[in-house]
């Protein structure tokens, strides 16, 4: 490989989104997960939680799985870069708090539920009043118009109103239900769209001068993202599903060791796949002839392909396809991804200690910028953290009145 | 008061990328309002040109779904890059472009001559963006990866599944959509880094890392007790019910997630269960946990009496999670969804009028629509060549003739 301009940027340089102001409410992973790819390029993010935090706080896991609401995983890996303040919005001195937080802030960005904006005086007219600068992002599970506006939705439900979960599952298997992908994809999907979202107001504030409020359904960002599988009914009327015929032969096999995913689109990949294999005689038969012969007879194939497999390593398959051009991948384990020789080479995982839960290796930047790097400059906040530092060095509270909304329970 | 301006009108993407992660990046700048110009080839048509479903079963490069999903609001030209007056135009594209969007296998660009080193000789502040599988940098860098594969090389596949199956995918072909999203994100922040600094600079994105992005949760339970989250289906650690239960009629379900114990008393109610909310084995979260095989069958009972609507209309007015596992037609003729409204219905040439997906954020003021339907191969050749890069019209004949233009 030459010396590629990624490989060196400077560490020290700030982060494309240096200087810009976030406030995040709401609970769990998609405005979290928006607040952290931008505080993870530099942004300044106050994370503003109910008293009782996050509720990302409750989700684990946990070091020994023994539970505390400092040293959850989940809650850990969505909040770096940021500081923490605790706040009860249901409070009328709460909401005039956080009025005063947002008057400087660039961006709000929160999930949530439109049901409960106007009692947490989280409507973007009125904070705009004060701010008409702001931008502010509102995720919510159907949006904040249109008759499912008040449905409830947790990452399931989403994954399903999405269209998504008809498509995953267990093939020729119809006594089974559709299948949901692990975590919490959805909330993830809505986080990443808020953030271009947020940018995309941003942007567009440098031409107008003005803010705006940005509107985000979760159940689009999903439709938005399932491939040819939504287009597939105003195409040609038909519906995907997990049951269905599929044209591209690909499964995740068995090998000695653990598994490998196999996919061959193109003829020269499965012709090199043949010759990796050995150039055993059936691969010459006119079953598995050519790309649809070999979709159609796929039960047969796969059977020949985990007789092939099953002494093999992992790794001697993945790394013997790659050198020969086709695209198979490991399925890889958690353990698998933290001894990876490419990711680590990358300098992927990032390392940082936390007051509680210790010093940890997290999934780092998933972009290089070679001008403006995305740094870990601070662990996820104890709830709390920075009220003082906020409250009283931002807003220019006194020590007494910290203390008295302490004693209110208003932080 | 809304604005005619676009949050990035007046940005120009020169748009190398091809099949899917890409071009979904360079989809939400469209959307955003950026002139996205796509080089295509007549000699290697994108392949979701080539694939299924295609308009009326009728194929033909520009009848297909897939490009015309995922292209929505771009420009199209043609142009041969092995030519040294095609990549001439490409360069002339990128001086006048403020990004440059790719996603070949790591060093490709560099081999045609369209490398960052050479584009920042060009234009000095343009942003580049690679949406590559692996990076442009690490042992596996020249690896070829398919967005499917994403799946399995992240990790996500091995949490996903049932208990007794092997790692299972999730239906699509997820690291494409998720490596786009975050390439935009990634190049807005360029364009705000850009807009303070006068800067540009080269974003080395890698698909695979994109994906781990996802599964920070699994990453941390493997740091933490050197353990990975077990595949568990549709279950939750800390949710029951919480799954998919069948309804009436073939393979109609309903996802239902039940938060508390207070919740899971409400679901009682509604299903007129009495001893079940006395049950012990399902009185708090751990004895549901306990004992979710039978919970599951007690919930299914009462699911299976009613269609996958009934059952969320009912749950829903009673302030339970649930939804139907919709179709593609159903979302297709979702009144809530169209009441947004959410689709883009546009007249292309070729394929009439389709109820395309639209943008998923709604801007109060500066509002993001589809604003042109997704190009024919080539629509915009001699607009773009004549306004943005401005070659005269013999010029333009010229190029033509010299087969430069395919």
């Amino acid at each position: 490989m030459s010396e590629h301009p990624s490989s060196m940027p400077d560490p020290q340089a700030p982060g494309p989104l240096h200087g810009i102001r976030v406030v995040e409410c709401g609970h769990m992973v998609a405005a979290a997960y928006a607040g952290k790819l931008m505080a993870d390029l530099g942004a300044e993010v106050i994370k503003v939680e109910e008293p009782g935090g996050d509720r990302a706080r409750q989700r684990g896991p946990y070091p020994e799985n023994i539970p505390h609401p400092e040293k959850s995983g989940l809650f850990l890996y969505l909040n770096t870069n940021k500081r923490g303040v605790t706040l009860d919005l249901e409070t009328a001195q709460g909401r005039e708090l956080f009025q005063r937080l947002v008057k400087d802030a660039d961006v709000v960005v929160h999930n949530y539920h439109p049901t409960q904006i106007a009692s947490l005086g989280l409507e973007y007219e009125a904070l705009a009043q004060q701010n008409p600068k702001l931008v502010m992002t509102s995720i919510s599970p159907f949006g904040q118009t249109g008759p499912h506006r008040e449905y409830t939705a947790h990452d399931l439900t989403m994954w399903a109103a999405g269209g998504i979960v008809f498509l995953g599952g267990a093939g020729g298997r119809p006594d089974l239900p559709p299948l949901k992908a692990a975590g919490q994809q959805a909330g993830f999907q809505a986080g990443v769209n808020a953030g271009i979202a947020s940018l995309g107001a941003l942007y567009a504030r440098l031409g107008t001068g003005r803010g705006q409020h940005v509107d985000i359904s979760v159940q689009e960002c999903l439709v938005a993202i399932m491939e040819n599988n939504y287009i597939a009914w105003p195409y040609d009327q038909t519906t995907p599903s997990r049951l269905g015929f599929r044209l591209i032969p690909q499964d995740v096999l068995p090998c000695r060791d653990g598994y490998i995913y196999v996919l061959a689109v193109e003829e020269h990949q499965w012709q090199n796949a043949v010759e990796l294999m050995g150039n055993p005689d059936w691969a010459n038969t006119e079953l598995f002839q050519d790309f649809v012969a070999r979709s159609v007879n796929w039960d047969a194939l796969k059977a020949l392909l985990e007789d092939w497999l099953q002494d093999k390593s992992v790794h001697e398959v993945y790394h013997g396809a790659q050198q020969r051009r086709v695209p198979f991948a490991p399925v890889s384990t958690m353990g698998d991804l933290l001894k990876s020789e490419h990711l680590n080479a990358r300098g992927f995982f990032a390392e940082i200690g936390h007051p509680e839960a210790g010093t940890l290796r997290y999934p780092g930047a998933p972009f290089k910028f070679a001008a403006s790097p995305w740094t870990l400059r601070r662990p996820a906040p104890c709830l709390g953290q920075h009220n003082e530092e906020v409250y009283c060095g931002q807003l220019g509270l006194v020590p007494e009145e910290l203390q008295a909304l302490q004693e209110t329970k208003v932080i | 008061m809304m604005s005619e301006q676009l949050p990035l009108s007046g940005v120009r993407v020169a748009d190398f990328t091809w099949v899917w992660a890409g071009p979904f990046c360079t989809l939400q700048l469209a959307h955003l309002g950026a002139e996205v110009i796509r080089i295509e080839s007549e000699s290697r048509l994108c392949v979701t040109r080539r694939i299924p479903p295609v308009a009326d079963g009728e194929a033909g490069p520009n009848r297909c779904g897939y490009f015309n999903q995922y292209n929505q609001g771009k420009h199209s030209i043609c142009l041969n890059l092995k030519k040294p007056e095609g990549l001439e135009v490409a360069k002339k594209l990128v001086a006048a472009s403020d990004i440059v969007a790719e996603n070949f296998a790591a060093g490709v660009m560099d081999r045609m001559g369209l490398g960052y080193e050479t584009l920042k000789t060009i234009k000095p502040d343009i942003i580049m963006i690679a949406l590559s599988g692996y990076g442009a940098t690490g042992p596996e860098s020249p690896y070829v990866s398919y967005g499917p594969a994403q799946v399995p090389m992240s990790g996500l596949a091995s949490m996903t599944g049932f208990p007794d199956s092997p790692p299972m995918s999730v239906g699509f072909s997820y690291g494409d959509p998720n490596g786009g999203l975050h390439g935009a994100f990634a190049v807005l922040a360029a364009l705000m880094h850009r807009a303070r600094t006068g800067e540009g600079q080269y974003i080395d994105m890698s698909q695979w890392e994109t994906s781990v992005a996802l599964v920070g949760e699994g990453i941390m339970a493997q740091e933490m007790n050197a353990a990975a989250p077990q595949r568990m289906g549709n279950r939750d650690p800390h949710m029951a019910p919480h799954g998919l239960f069948r309804c009436e009629g073939e393979d109609r379900w309903v996802s239902i997630a039940v938060a508390d114990d207070a919740e899971w008393q409400r679901l009682c109610a509604l299903m007129e269960k009495p001893d079940l909310a006395s049950d012990a084995r399902f009185a708090t979260l751990a004895d549901r946990k306990d004992n979710e095989d039978a919970l599951e069958a007690a919930v299914t009972d009462w699911t299976t009496t009613l269609s996958a609507e009934e059952a969320t209309r009912t749950l829903q007015a009673a302030g339970l999670a649930a939804f139907p596992a919709v179709t593609n037609k159903e979302l297709a003729e979702d009144e809530h969804l169209r009441s947004r409204p959410f689709f883009a219905e546009l007249e292309h040439p070729e394929v009439g009028v389709r109820q395309h997906a639209g943008v998923p954020w709604n801007f109060s003021d500066t509002p993001c629509q589809v604003r042109r339907p997704a190009p024919c191969l080539g629509r915009d050749t001699e607009d773009a060549l004549q306004r943005v890069l401005g070659y005269s019209t013999d010029e333009v004949a010229t190029l033509k003739n010299n087969g430069v233009l395919t």
